[in-house]
This record gives structure tokens, sequence and C-alpha cells, in this order.
């Protein structure tokens, strides 16, 4: 009797902790083989087919149904270009030039990844909607309070950010760390 | 209980984390494929999706810029027709995933060279190359089940009607 309880304890403490590190690591946690630029992550791993098998379930948990890096890679950040959180309560100007891709876009998401409902239903900028000065740089605010163009809208709450290049130039897949994309500056906060 | 019997019991519970941590570990893609599949209707049919706004919960992550039709797959009673048209002056990409998550064909507009789509996908045997029999592409899909995934890109929102109008007349079948 005593020893069945104590196969029954290894069992269920077995269980937890195999399930607890799945969660953690693989689940919860970020993907291996991460490439940093600026404030943007990327990984060249999603929508590819390579890889061992926890490499396969975090490209599963984070990237479903993404696309190869020949057809589009995906950078995304949680934080701002001084890495500070990013917050639905404050006003952030996401600046740059056009990305080296044949089209690109910036979308923020809620904390669970899905888009931020908002009236407008301005969900996100593109190469087609952004305005441009004469240098050829763009200026968009993603904020809760409205503007007319080139605005991202919030709610409350942490939010995150991705940045699509479909089909990027060969240098973002060759050199995805130096890819000269947007900074993203806290202007101020409610 | 003595020192040695403990390092036993404490052995066994690792024996046992570590076996339930890579089960789960190899589990999780069909699992994270098994789950998206079964929101996205009947096998062996296209279904266009509505223009994606914060409603659009399937998938996470999805692109507001973007209209995605979806056909998912079961090859158990033969191969799989798809034929679409390609919508002019925008990007637009078809892919396929196998029920593992792995993206194991992508095709876009600059590739195909404005030709129309004609694409078979047969069920799994050994090799994955694609070839061309009788002008169409056809690809051997890795597992039975599937996802055929197209990618619309609304680049303005004046042509949204006309864009939307083409990627409709998309199609997927099983082949007789």
């Amino acid at each position: 009797m005593k020893t069945a309880l104590k196969v029954l304890a290894v069992l269920v403490i077995g269980t937890v902790l195999g399930l607890g590190a799945t969660s953690l690591f693989v689940i919860r946690g970020t993907m291996p083989g991460g490439v940093t630029d600026g404030p943007w992550k990327t990984n060249l791993l999603i929508g590819s087919s390579g890889g061992d098998m926890r490499t396969r379930a975090s490209v599963a948990v984070h990237g479903l149904l993404a696309l190869n890096r020949s057809e589009t890679i995906y950078y995304s950040t949680d934080r701002d270009s001084d890495g500070n959180t990013l917050d639905g309560t404050c006003t952030y100007i996401v600046a740059g030039r056009d990305p080296p891709a044949r089209w690109w876009s910036i979308t923020a998401y809620a904390a669970d990844d899905y888009l931020i409902p908002n009236a407008a239903k301005r969900y996100s900028v593109s190469k087609n909607s952004v305005t441009r000065n004469a240098a050829g740089e763009f200026v968009a605010t993603v904020s809760q309070k409205h503007f007319s163009k080139d605005w991202i809208a919030l709610q409350n709450g942490p939010f995150n950010l991705t940045l699509r290049l479909y089909n990027p130039a060969a240098s973002v897949a060759a050199d995805p760390a130096h890819a000269a994309l947007p900074s993203i500056k806290k202007v101020s906060c409610s | 209980m003595s020192a040695r019997e403990w390092t036993g019991w404490i052995a066994a519970t690792i024996v046992v984390a570590v076996a339930v941590h890579l089960a789960s570990v190899w589990i999780l893609p069909h699992a994270v494929m098994h789950r998206a599949l079964s929101k996205m209707g009947a096998v062996n049919t296209i279904h266009h999706q509505k223009r994606v706004d914060e409603h659009a919960r399937g998938v996470v992550r999805p692109s507001p810029d973007l209209l995605y039709s979806v056909c998912p797959f079961d090859l158990s009673n033969g191969s799989l027709e798809v034929k679409a048209p390609v919508p002019p002056g925008t990007y637009w990409s078809v892919s396929a995933f196998d029920n593992n998550t792995n993206n194991f064909f992508a095709l876009n507009d600059r590739q195909i060279g404005g030709q129309p789509l004609e694409l078979i996908i047969l069920p799994p045997r050994k090799g994955t190359e694609p070839m061309h029999i009788a002008g169409r592409l056809v690809i051997r899909a890795p597992t039975v089940r599937g996802l055929v995934l197209f990618r619309t890109l609304v680049n303005d929102d004046k042509q949204f009607a006309k864009i939307d109008t083409v990627r409709r007349q998309a199609s997927c079948a099983i082949a007789k």
C-alpha cells in the first residue's frame, strides 16, 4: 500500500514537472535562435520545416501558419527602443524609412495576440498607407488618441507590435540583425 | 526511508518528468494544428474568411491587411485539386501546411507569373519535390491531413471589392 502511494506520487509529481517544463520553456518561453535588431526580434526558423523537436513545438505555438523567410520575415516586439514595456496608456512614435521588402506592415496586437478592438478599425500602417516626407521618412503614431492618418489605435494594457516584411530583400534574411527597421519612441503616458 | 531509497524515488520522478516533457513537446504541433483545423470548417472545401478585424480569433496575430482563404484537406480518399486565379497588381500567395504545422509548399504571384494556379496535392508517400505534370503543379503532402492557405493583400481599400471577387473564384476539391 505504502509502495503504491509512493509510485503514485512519483507519477503525479513527474507529470506535473514534465508538463510544467513544457509550459514554461516552450509555450510561454521565447523561441530558440532569436535575432534582435533594435527593439525588434525575429526568428528565421518561423515557417521552416527543419529544426529539432523543441524548435518545431515553439514554431507551432508562436508562428502557426507563418510563411518561410524567403516569403515573409516577421519581426515583433513588446518593448520600445529604450527597452521599456509597451503600454497602451502611452503614446508612441514609430518612425523610419521603408524597410527593404516588396511590401511591409506594422500591426498592434493586444497581450492575447489578437487585434486591439477599436471603432475606427485602425489596426496597422503599411507601405501603401503611410505618408512620407521629402526625405522618404514616415512617422506613425501609436496611441489611444485618434489621428486622421498614420495612426494605430491602442487600448489600456500591454500590447505588442509585429512588423511584416513580404518578399524581403535577400540582405534581410542574410543579416536580420541589421535591417534598418523603424524606431519606437515613447512620447507621453496618461 | 533510507537515503538510498530517497535517491531511487527521486530518480524515478525525474525519469517520469523527462518522459512526460518529451511526449508533450512531440505532441504539441499536432495538437495546435488539430485545434486550428477544427475551427476552419469542412475539409476539402474552400472557406473564404471575412476581412480580419478584432473579432478574428481563429489563429493568433492575423494580418488586417490580408484576405485569408483556407482549405483544410483530408487526402484519405484521393488527391486534392486546387484552382485559383491570381488577383492582378497585388501580393498573393498560396501555401500548404502538414498536420505537424510544417510549411511544405509556398508560391507567390510573381513566381507563378500571372498564370492561374492549378495545383494537385497527392497523398503522402516518399518524396515531396514539386513536379509539373501536363502543365499542372503537382506536390506530395507529407501527411494525410493539412491545410492550404491563400493570402491576398488589400493594398488599396478602393480595390477591395475587385480583389475580393477574384479571390473568391478559388476552389479546392478531391480530384475525380
